[in-house]
């Protein structure tokens, strides 16, 4: 176990840093001043004595540069907001977005894992297909369109939530619940299509048939080995979640991590741009490998299999 | 069971970051209001953000400050009026007495000059350096010394790493003062530095300075030695050269400012974000090398987090200020606090004595936030039906919308520059093709119809009615007869033998572009291609002149037509057309030296029939009107041309 977990480490570093990599390529071959932030042009003079300041005329000395401060988790400074360091904007961004991140995966789970072991019984019923076409929606309907119709109806009309912002346990809900409403979606499509396959094994119908009333036989022996898809999933999906979204941050307001994704690269801003995709693939490496020990812990035979 | 014990956990986790998270709530602050896109940086010498301006006028105070209604210079932390001597070029000010920093220290010209000098830096790369060096004598001198040092410097800390320069660079090194004449300080070192840098082929071959260029980090010199004795020479001149730039601090409550040329706005000058005073214990947080006050490469660099009211390295007190406000608290992306300054000279009079800044990156948000009561007051209504709100403002039904026509002026260039684009010929060379197609538009319909927001037309670059004493040529109306005569001559008897032409510009004016389009193409039987660039992507081709047409927009800096029309200038950095005109250019020079106000105004308005009415780099369309809302209950805040808001007049009536 511990050697497999090593293993998945290097690995793991090696991934980041191919990825630290293929960015600092695409930052350095962009178009676009990271400096000019105004309407107005910049002056050459100004521009070269900022790139030397930065060491960002030496594109191998920064990539070290950039690299080194990493490693000891100091991202530098961002030209977008020169105020602020991009360590300070990860601190105040990132603890917001995984906060959101993490609710909204334990609201998919609590809602998305029972949808769809009952789906799965009650296949062909008229729970499945009402559950199936929820789900429909819910996996076609993009973030921006169920986040500014909750906000109309809770916030607007209803009035029993605010309109946007943070700060508050109110201003909570209706942002978690839009950011889950694609995961819930995938995750009752995942469990249903396991329950099914699960519910027509051996062992199931031997318990079955030993009399075991099918409430347990459900629940307790045949959602162990059908969660396991919906295990692998939830590692990608938690770092994403908890990386922020950048739609529902814009129409709830929330000063998450995901908009500085997007407006990092619109602004050209090269240290924040490394630092939230360095973030960001961390989290993907470290969550990956709590799902592969979780997996050890569910079922020990895969941890031979692997 | 299994199910449970994980529910249980998740939700338990939720819960525990829930309490952890969300702390105490401090109370409302008497003034609520949404700025916009949020702030881009408070140092005031670095912003060029209307909306960091905005936040800049409340907690700072420049020599004098605008009439919140009627935006003319009145009394800041100077009396007024200054001493000016008989030649209009010195100004002598006298700082108030009772001038305070938001510690309590006395607010004295040294920290004007201090500001000043700061602002102008290299190092700080301000956008609006231009204001000392196209305004103060010897500025401009002194920004050129120093630029031509932070290159040399650069260069040789790239040598001392002991890797390449660009041959760019090894001109710059051998063309520097102090290597081609070395003091006797500086060594032997630099004298055979000299002969070696100079390559035996003339200047203008690039081979040879390539080889210069390439054979220096192997040369064998002590590159350690050289960049410290050039250092030192350039450290030690510093003050003496600054010395030379017309701003002078001759005792606590004197400042003397000596300028280029007469400048009849210079007391609007004073009141700018870029002009304000800096505290001294910024000096705390200067980077320095050498014992001397820059950075390696020659740069005047302080810690950028200097602006924080909660920043504390090495005894550094936090950001002060001496405006009406001081900054009381700063969170990332959520809000800034503002709470009044008690030595703040009428601080008694200030109403509201806590502002809330709120960050909203979603102007429909903070919208809804504005209609549900929790902000007062919004400065930007930019949503994608902003046109249903101008109308519900202009037939009253919504009076707390208010509209600002803004000093400014929507226009695209034709460029006047480059020879091929794209491999195309550039028909725009000839200023015919250009009043052709300005000639053919129909700018009332894009007003009336495509925008729908309540800008008006604009046939002039400078907006009429708007800056004292100056009204703008009449410009070119909709002549679609004249326009095809005048492509004819130019050679095009049929539109379609333009070929294809491109017109630049960033997502946002798609519609606008598309109307355009279909005027030209109407009017003119031209091909119209659009192409939609992204915005940063987009700034940079039309400031490296590869367009054909791009989309631009000015906004005034000051309160003079030389503010839009400094732009057209053959060697502005703004001029995006490439358009040069020995004419214009000359015109602008004789304005510059007017001193007779009326005089001065006629020679511009002669410069600028040139450009709108005869060659026409540029095609103005519109200015601005931007809506702002005020809820019932807060007075003192009034419409104006500039969108500056002192909240210090404010009052709220709940």
């Amino acid at each position: 176990m511990m050697r497999r977990i090593a293993r998945r480490l290097v690995a793991g570093l090696i991934t980041i840093a191919c990825i630290y990599t293929l960015t600092f390529v695409m930052v350095i071959s962009i178009p676009g001043n990271p400096f000019q932030q105004g309407a107005r042009n910049m002056p050459p003079a100004a521009e070269r004595a900022l790139r030397a300041r930065y060491h960002m005329d030496d594109n191998w000395r920064y990539f070290l540069d950039f690299l080194r401060g990493a490693v000891r988790l100091d991202f530098g400074p961002t030209f977008t907001y020169a105020d602020w360091t991009c360590n300070e904007i990860i601190a105040t961004a990132l603890p917001v977005s995984a906060m959101l991140g993490l609710l909204a995966i334990m609201i998919a789970v609590a809602v998305g894992v029972p949808a769809g072991v009952v789906s799965a019984v009650r296949r062909g019923g008229l729970t499945d297909v009402s559950i199936l076409a929820l789900v429909l929606v819910g996996i076609s309907l993009p973030t921006f369109v169920t986040g500014a119709a909750l906000l109309s109806v809770f916030a607007v009309y209803l009035k029993v939530a605010p309109v946007g912002g943070w700060g508050t346990l109110a201003h909570l809900p209706l942002p978690a619940l839009t950011l889950s409403l694609p995961f819930i979606a995938y995750i009752t499509r995942l469990t249903r299509m396991s329950m099914l396959d699960t519910l027509g094994s051996d062992f199931v119908r031997t318990a079955l048939a030993k009399g075991l009333p099918q409430r347990t036989v459900v629940w307790k022996h045949a959602l162990k080995p059908a969660f396991l898809p919906v295990l692998s999933y939830l590692g990608p999906a938690t770092a994403q979640a908890m990386t922020g979204s950048f739609v529902v941050e814009k129409v709830f307001g929330v000063p998450g991590l995901g908009q500085h994704f997007v407006n990092a690269a619109l602004n050209r801003d090269p240290g924040l741009i490394l630092a939230t995709v360095l973030v960001f693939a961390t989290l993907l490496v470290t969550l990956n490998l709590v799902v592969d020990v979780l997996y050890a812990w569910i079922d020990p035979r895969i941890t031979e299999a692997v | 069971m299994f199910r449970n014990l994980f529910i249980a956990c998740m939700t338990l986790a939720a819960v525990l970051i829930s309490i952890y998270q969300f702390s105490s709530h401090e109370p409302r602050a008497d003034f609520t209001y949404v700025n916009p896109s949020g702030i881009h940086t408070l140092d005031p010498a670095r912003m060029s953000w209307t909306q960091d301006f905005r936040v800049a006028l409340n907690i700072w105070e420049g020599l004098t400050t605008w009439d919140p209604a009627t935006l003319a210079p009145i009394a800041g932390a100077a009396t007024l009026p200054p001493q000016v001597s008989p030649d209009r070029l010195t100004y002598t000010f006298t700082i108030r007495g009772d001038a305070r920093w938001s510690n309590g220290d006395p607010v004295t010209a040294r920290d004007f000059v201090r500001g000043w000098r700061r602002a102008m830096e290299p190092g700080t790369a301000a956008d609006y350096a231009f204001l000392f060096t196209d305004h103060i004598a010897g500025a401009a001198e002194y920004v050129a010394w120093r630029n031509e040092a932070v290159t040399v410097l650069a260069a040789l800390e790239t040598l001392r790493g002991g890797r390449r320069i660009t041959s760019e660079q090894a001109k710059a090194l051998s063309g520097y003062e102090s290597i081609r004449t070395p003091s006797a300080s500086a060594g032997p070192t630099l004298v055979n530095l000299a002969k070696e840098i100079t390559p035996s082929a003339s200047d203008a071959d690039d081979k040879a300075w390539e080889a210069v260029a390439a054979a220096l980090p192997t040369a064998g010199e002590n590159w350690d030695r050289i960049a410290d004795a050039v250092f030192d020479t350039h450290a030690a001149r510093l003050d003496e050269r600054f010395s030379r730039v017309g701003m002078s601090a001759v005792d606590d409550r004197t400042l003397v400012v000596r300028l280029a040329r007469p400048c009849p706005y210079f007391l609007d000058l004073t009141a700018f974000p870029t002009l304000m005073p800096v505290h001294e214990s910024i000096e705390l947080l200067r980077e320095s090398h050498r014992g001397a006050p820059i950075t390696e490469q020659g740069l005047v660099v302080c810690d950028p987090q200097w602006t924080k009211p909660d920043y504390h390295p090495d005894g550094y007190p936090g950001l002060i200020t001496n405006g009406a406000y001081r900054l009381a608290d700063w969170t990332f992306k959520r809000r800034a606090r503002l709470a009044v300054n008690p030595y703040f000279h009428a601080a008694g009079e200030v109403r509201c004595r806590t502002i809330d800044m709120l960050e909203y990156d979603n102007v429909s948000a903070s919208l809804m936030a504005y209609e549900a009561g929790d902000v007062d007051f919004l400065t930007d209504l930019g949503v994608p039906y902003d046109h249903e709100l101008f109308r519900l403002s202009q037939s009253g039904e919504r009076p707390d919308l208010k509209r600002c026509v803004v000093l400014a002026t929507y226009f695209f260039n034709f460029n006047c520059v480059s020879e091929t684009i794209d491999g195309r010929k550039n028909p725009f060379l000839d200023a015919r093709v250009r009043k052709a197609f300005t000639l053919a538009v129909d700018r009332r319909s894009i007003v009336d119809h495509v925008r729908r927001r309540g800008d008006r037309v604009a046939s002039s670059f400078v907006p009429p009615a708007a800056i004292p004493g100056y009204e703008p040529p009449r410009g070119l109306d909709r002549d679609v007869e004249t326009a095809r005569r005048l492509l004819a001559e130019a050679g095009y008897a049929d539109g379609a033998d333009l070929g294809p032409i491109e017109v630049l510009y960033p997502p946002a004016q798609e519609r606008v572009c598309q109307a355009l389009a279909r005027m030209w193409e109407e009017a003119l039987n031209v091909h119209i291609e659009l192409r939609a660039q992204e915005s940063k992507t987009f700034a940079e081709e039309k400031a490296g002149h590869r367009f054909m047409i791009a989309w631009g927009n000015w906004y005034a800096d000051y309160n003079d037509p030389t503010t839009f029309l400094d732009c057209l200038a053959a060697e502005n950095g703004n001029n995006d057309s490439g358009y040069a005109n020995p004419r214009y250019d000359a015109l602008l020079a004789d304005a510059a030296a007017q001193a007779d106000p009326a005089a001065r105004f006629a020679l511009l308005r002669d410069a600028e029939r040139v450009v709108v009415e005869e060659d026409c780099p540029i095609l103005p369309i519109l200015h601005y009107a931007e809506l702002i809302a005020v809820r019932p209950g807060v007075n003192g805040i009034h419409p104006n041309a500039r969108l500056w808001f002192p909240f210090r007049y404010v009052s709220v009536r709940r």
